[in-house]
C-alpha cells in the first residue's frame, strides 16, 4: 500500500512538472506571440515611438546584454562596452562571450528566456531566426554601412543586422619569401591565372621552403574553399542562388560544372605543395601560423583574421598581403584576380525577448561600435581588418587587413555570400568533412562531388 | 499499537526533511527535462524558432533511416567494448598491482586515480598534442615512418587512439571499486589457498575473482553506461575526426541538435540512446547478479 501511496505522489508530481513544463511552453509560446505581436507592429510603428523609447531608455537604467560569437577578441569588447557605458550613462552591458560552440549557447540563452540584446552572429544565424530579430532598415545607424556590405544582411528589403568587418578570403603571402623567390619585389598583381600561381610556388620552393599551406580543418576548407566555388565565378547573386538552388533539387551535376571543376584544378595544384602535404589533416592553425610567419611556407590558404594569430609573432615591419584564389589559366577572366570579401558576422537586436527600451539601447550600441571613432580606431587596431562603415578614415594596423581594404578601394572584390541564405548554418560542418576526407586522399573528386550533390539534395 | 501510531508522524516529517528536498531537485533538474525532451521529439523545432509544429514519429523515422545515425551508432558499440574490456582489465590488475603490499602503494592509487578527476575535455587536448605533436616528433627523430604521421588523422588509428584515451582516463576510476573488492576478500582463504599450493595466477582467478563478483558488476555496468555516453574526450581529442569518422552517439546527437539545428531530431536521437543503454546496462547487471546466485 506504501509502495502504491508512493507510486501516486511521484506520478502526481511528474504530472505537475509536465503540466508545469505545458504551462510554460503555453506561456513562452504567448510570450513570443506577443513579441511578435511587437515587432510587427514596430514594424509598422512611426520613429515618434521609436524616439520615445530611445528618450525612456537614455532617461531610466537599463541593462542590455551582449553576445559575440567573434573568438579571441574579449579584451577589446570589453574596453569598448566600458567606453560605450562612460559616454551612454544609464545603459548597462553585460558581455556574454560564446564557448566552442556559438549556437549552442546563444539557444540556451534563448531557451532560458535571456535572448542577448545585441548578437554578433554569421549572417544565416540572423536570416534563419530573422522572426526574432528587430527591424534595423531605418535606423539611423544603417546609413553609415556601405551599401555593398548590407546585401548579406537584407532579407526580402529588410534589414536585420549590421556587418562587423570585412574579411578578406584568400591566399595570405609572406612578402620576404616572395621577393626572394622571383628575385626582386614581388607584385601580386602579376599572378592572374592558376599557372602563374604554380610558377610562383615552385619558385618558393626552389629557395627550400613550401609554396603554400593549407590547414586542414573542416571550417578553412569546407566553408571557405568550397564556399569560393559557389562565388563570382558563376554569375551574379542571382545565378549563384540558382545554382545552389538547382544543386537542391538534384537539377545540377558538379562533375559537369566546369567552375567547381576548375575551383578543384586549382586545389589539387595547390595540395601538391602543401607545407602539410605529409600529414594533411594534422591542422593546426597556431602551428600554421608559426610556420607562415617563419617563412617556412610561402603562401597560406587562409583569411585576413589570420592578423590574430600572426600579429604577436611576426617581426616588426614584417609585410603580408592576400591574393585571389585563381580560377583557371584565362588570364582575362577578371574573378581571376578578385578577392572575395566576406561580411562574415554582424551585429542584430532581439526584439523577442528585450523590451522596447533594451531594443533601443541596444541599437545605440550598434551605432555606437559602428560609427564612433573611438570603437573604430580600437576595431582597425585589433581586429585588424577593413570596416565596412563609411565615416571610417582610420589605419589599420594589419598588412592583411590592409591589403583586403586596397582591394576593396579599387573595386576589385566580390561579395563572398551575395546573400544571407546562399549556403546553409551546416555547411561548413558537412562539406567540411568531405573536404578533409579529400585532401588526405581517402577519396577521389567523384565522391567528393556526390557526397556534395548528396548534402544539397537532403536541405529542405 | 500506540507506538506504531506515534511513528507515523515522524516517518512523514523524516519524508520532508530528507528525501522531500531530493525529490523536487530530482523531478526538476531530471524528470521535467526528461518528459519535456520526449515531448521536442514529435515536433520540428530548430531549438531557436518560435513556431513549432507537431510531426508525430516523423523525427523517430528520419532517426532510424539515417544511415549516418546508423554508422555512428555501430562506431560506437565498437569503441563501447574495446573501452568496457581495456578499462576493466587494466582496472583489474591496478587494483591487484595496489593491493599487493608494495611501497608506496598510496601514492600509486592517487597516481593512477588522477586521470580521472583532470576531466575529459583538458585530458583529451592533453593527448591530441601527445598524439599530433609529440608521438610524431619522437617518430620523425628516430626514422619511423608509422610513427610520423599523427594518430588522429587516420580514421581507425583515430578511434584507437579514442580507446585508448578512454580506457586510461577510466581504468584508475573502476581500480577504486576494485580495491574496495579486493580488500574485502577475507585474508584466510587466500591463506589457505596458498597452503593448498595454488598460485598466484590461481588465486586471482579461483579465490579473488568470484569474490568481487559485486565489484565487477558495478564496474561493466558504470563503464558500459559512461562509453555509451561519451562525449568530452570525443570532442577534444578528435572532434568526431578525421572527416566524421569518430563520430560516437552522444557526440552525433549534439551536432545533430546545435550544428544542424535539427533538435527534434537530435532529442529523437538521444531518446533512442537512451534506451540503447537502458536496456544493455539492465541486461548486463541481470545477466551477472545470475551468475552469482548460481
Amino acid at each position: 500500500m506504501k509502495k502504491r501511496v508512493v507510486a501516486a505522489v511521484l506520478a502526481g508530481v511528474m504530472a505537475a512538472g509536465l503540466a508545469g513544463c505545458g504551462a510554460a511552453a503555453g506561456t513562452a509560446a504567448e510570450t513570443a506571440a506577443s513579441h511578435e505581436d511587437a515587432a510587427v507592429s514596430e514594424e509598422q510603428g512611426t520613429e515618434e515611438a521609436e524616439s520615445e523609447t530611445g528618450a525612456d531608455a537614455a532617461q531610466e537604467p537599463v541593462s542590455i546584454s551582449f553576445y559575440t560569437t567573434e573568438t579571441g577578441k574579449d579584451d577589446m569588447f570589453q574596453d569598448l562596452i566600458r567606453d560605450f557605458q562612460e559616454k551612454n550613462p544609464g545603459i548597462t552591458v553585460e558581455y556574454i562571450a560564446a564557448g566552442d560552440d556559438q549556437l549552442q549557447k546563444w539557444m540556451s540563452l534563448y531557451a532560458s528566456n535571456e535572448g542577448p540584446t545585441v548578437s554578433l552572429m554569421d549572417p544565416i544565424n540572423i536570416y534563419e531566426n530573422r522572426e526574432r530579430m528587430k527591424d534595423l532598415t531605418d535606423k539611423e545607424l544603417i546609413a553609415n554601412i556601405q551599401e555593398d556590405a548590407l546585401s548579406t544582411f537584407t532579407f526580402d528589403g529588410r534589414i536585420y543586422g549590421a556587418p562587423y568587418t570585412a574579411a578578406g578570403i584568400g591566399i595570405l603571402y609572406n612578402q620576404a619569401v616572395c621577393d626572394e623567390a622571383v628575385g626582386g619585389t614581388f607584385d601580386p598583381a602579376s599572378i592572374k591565372t592558376r599557372s602563374d600561381l604554380e610558377d610562383l610556388f615552385n619558385k618558393i620552393e626552389a629557395t627550400g621552403r613550401a609554396g603554400t599551406m593549407f590547414t586542414g580543418v573542416n571550417w578553412s576548407l569546407g566553408a571557405h574553399y568550397v564556399g569560393i566555388t559557389y562565388g563570382a565565378a558563376n554569375g551574379d547573386v542571382e545565378a549563384r542562388v540558382q545554382k545552389v538552388a538547382d544543386l537542391k533539387a538534384g537539377q545540377l551535376s558538379l562533375a559537369d560544372d566546369e567552375v567547381i571543376n576548375d575551383y578543384f584544378d586549382t586545389f589539387d595544384m595547390m595540395a601538391e605543395h602543401n607545407y602539410n602535404k605529409e600529414d594533411p589533416l594534422v591542422g593546426n592553425i597556431n602551428m600554421d601560423a608559426q610556420a607562415f610567419a617563419d617563412g617556412a611556407a610561402g603562401t597560406w590558404f587562409m583569411g585576413d583574421w589570420a592578423w590574430t594569430y600572426l600579429g604577436p609573432i611576426v617581426e616588426e615591419g614584417a609585410e603580408f598581403g592576400l591574393l585571389p584564389v585563381p580560377l583557371n589559366d584565362d588570364p582575362d577572366n577578371e574573378v581571376n584576380t578578385l578577392l572575395p570579401t566576406s561580411f562574415a558576422k554582424g551585429y542584430c537586436v532581439d526584439a523577442s525577448q528585450n523590451s522596447k527600451a533594451q531594443q533601443a539601447a541596444g541599437v545605440k550600441f550598434i551605432q555606437y561600435i559602428t560609427s564612433d571613432e573611438y570603437a573604430e580606431e580600437q576595431l582597425a587596431k585589433i581586429a585588424g581588418q577593413a570596416l565596412p562603415y563609411k565615416n571610417f578614415n582610420g589605419e589599420i594596423e594589419s598588412p592583411l587587413g590592409r591589403s583586403t581594404a586596397s582591394y576593396i578601394s579599387a573595386g576589385r572584390n566580390y561579395d563572398f555570400y551575395g546573400t544571407p541564405d546562399l549556403l546553409p548554418s551546416d555547411f561548413w560542418y558537412e562539406n567540411g568533412a568531405y573536404m578533409c576526407e579529400y585532401i588526405s586522399g581517402a577519396c577521389d573528386r567523384q565522391t567528393l562531388f556526390s557526397d556534395m550533390e548528396a548534402y544539397w539534395k537532403n536541405i529542405q | 499499537m500506540k507506538t506504531h501510531a506515534r511513528r507515523r508522524p515522524i516517518t512523514a516529517l523524516q519524508f520532508c526533511g530528507f528525501a522531500l528536498p531530493s525529490l523536487l531537485i530530482w523531478t526538476g533538474v531530471v524528470a521535467v527535462p526528461f518528459f519535456y525532451g520526449i515531448g521536442i521529439t514529435f515536433t520540428d523545432w530548430n531549438g531557436l524558432s518560435m513556431h513549432i509544429h507537431f510531426t508525430g514519429l516523423q523525427n523517430y523515422r528520419a532517426v532510424f533511416g539515417d544511415k549516418t545515425f546508423l554508422v555512428s551508432f555501430w562506431r560506437t558499440v565498437i569503441y563501447v567494448l574495446f573501452t568496457v574490456a581495456a578499462s576493466n582489465v587494466v582496472g583489474f590488475l591496478l587494483a591487484l598491482a595496489v593491493t599487493g603490499k608494495i611501497k608506496g602503494q598510496n601514492l600509486f592509487r592517487a597516481g593512477f586515480f588522477t586521470p580521472n578527476i583532470i576531466g575529459g575535455i583538458i585530458l583529451g587536448y592533453i593527448w591530441n598534442f601527445l598524439f599530433s605533436y609529440a608521438l610524431t616528433g619522437f617518430g620523425k627523430s628516430i626514422g619511423s615512418a608509422w610513427l610520423s604521421k599523427s594518430w588522429l588523422t587516420d580514421p581507425y588509428k583515430a578511434l584507437a587512439a579514442l580507446i585508448i584515451v578512454s580506457a586510461w582516463q577510466l581504468s584508475g576510476y573502476l581500480m577504486v571499486i576494485y580495491i574496495a573488492g579486493l580488500t574485502n576478500v577475507p585474508e584466510e582463504l587466500i591463506e589457505a589457498a596458498r597452503i593448498d599450493g595454488a598460485s598466484a595466477g590461481q588465486i586471482v582467478r579461483s579465490v579473488k575473482l568470484p569474490l568481487i563478483r559485486e565489484s565487477v558488476t558495478i564496474c561493466v555496468f558504470l563503464s558500459i553506461a559512461r562509453s555509451f555516453m561519451s562525449y568530452d574526450v570525443n570532442l577534444s581529442l578528435t572532434a568526431g575526426g578525421p572527416y566524421k569518422s569518430t563520430e560516437l552517439i552522444a557526440y552525433k546527437i549534439y551536432q545533430t541538435a546545435f550544428t544542424n539545428m535539427e533538435f527534434g531530431k537530435g532529442q529523437a536521437q538521444a531518446i533512442v540512446l537512451f534506451v540503447i543503454v537502458a536496456a544493455v546496462s539492465l541486461l548486463q547487471v541481470r545477466l551477472t547478479r545470475k551468475g552469482a546466485e548460481q
